[in-house]
């Protein structure tokens, strides 16, 4: 790039128009350039930055393993991600779960499969009381829509044992 | 409020967008560019409206789109600065018969290209006929034919 500007081809012709060949050939780096942006884009996009992909889809558990969830870290507004929820506890029970934080803000809750036993409202969200088949598991499949923008952070509760963060982030 | 800021986002995106494509991406329509163009007219389209398909919100999308439109060419007319942010400047790309290769290579055209315009619009057969052939702010190239 840099003989560039010396080179006769690149030189500014007054005639039949005027040109500042300086300034096109800032315009092309920038088309330049741009597409370099696209392509990163392209690739994110790919790796899933802008949600369902490897960057996106996170597993986590609590340190005793009684609890783990499947959720999607980046979402879109207006679009459906699942997040699935695993506890263990004794069998043939009923555990209560309790979804806290800013979840219910950002998203809404479209389905939620199985039905709970119970659900009502708590000071930080909702509880749900979940039925534990006779190995002590229970699942919980969640269709969450992101209404909201940005940032949100979550808590999923179980009593005995440490909250689980999630950070989840919505784009426009 | 979210229909205009949706309109206005949209508006500046896709102005950031073309102008990283260049000037001769959608200049001259072949089939295949007419068929991009549609997509990604279909791709904006849901975002522009969201899940809103009243009459209000589609005239307000409208009403922002066309005003952002008329207040940047209003803004063009006072500042020949942003008027050539926005547009650009023509560029030469043959001079007296000889192909300017450099300016060919960043404006990533070709030879053929250049032929191309002046075979349709002047009838002209030979590089050597052509005084000047120039790629101008629409990215449609013109071309001046020598005088004999």
């Amino acid at each position: 790039m840099n003989d560039d500007s010396e080179h006769p081809d690149l030189s500014s012709r007054k005639y039949p128009v005027r040109e500042d060949m300086a300034y096109q050939l800032k315009v092309w780096r920038f088309e330049r350039l741009g597409w370099y942006l696209l392509v990163l884009l392209m690739l994110l996009g790919l790796a899933g930055l802008f949600s369902r992909g490897l960057l996106s889809s996170r597993e986590v558990r609590s340190e005793d393993g009684r609890v783990s969830v499947e959720y999607e870290m980046f979402h879109r507004n207006g679009s459906t991600n699942s997040m699935k929820i695993s506890v263990s506890g004794a069998p043939e029970s009923t555990i209560e779960l309790q979804l806290a934080g800013e979840m219910l803000e950002g998203f809404s809750i479209e389905t939620l499969q199985p039905e709970p036993v119970h659900a009502r409202s708590s000071d930080q969200g909702i509880r749900l009381g979940v039925q534990t088949d006779t190995q002590g598991q229970a699942n919980l499949f969640i269709t969450l829509r992101g209404d909201g923008l940005g940032l949100f952070r979550s808590r999923i509760v179980l009593p005995g044992t440490r909250d689980m963060k999630l950070n989840q982030f919505i784009f426009p | 409020m979210d229909s205009v800021l949706r309109a206005a986002a949209m508006y500046l995106a896709l102005l950031v967008l073309f102008k990283i494509a260049g000037r001769r991406s959608l200049a001259e329509l072949t089939t295949f560019d007419f068929v991009l163009l549609m997509m990604i007219g279909e791709a904006t389209q849901q975002a522009l409206l969201g899940d809103d398909f009243s009459l209000t919100n589609s005239i307000l999308v409208i009403v922002t789109l066309i005003g952002i439109d008329v207040g940047l060419s209003l803004l063009k007319q006072r500042s020949s600065w942003i008027s050539r942010l926005i547009d650009g400047e023509p560029t030469i790309i043959v001079e007296n018969g000889k192909l300017l290769h450099r300016r060919l290579r960043h404006a990533r055209l070709v030879e053929a290209d250049v032929m191309e315009a002046a075979r349709s619009s002047q009838g002209i057969e030979k590089l050597e006929e052509i005084k000047f052939a120039i790629i101008e702010r629409n990215g449609k190239i013109s071309i001046i034919a020598r005088e004999n």
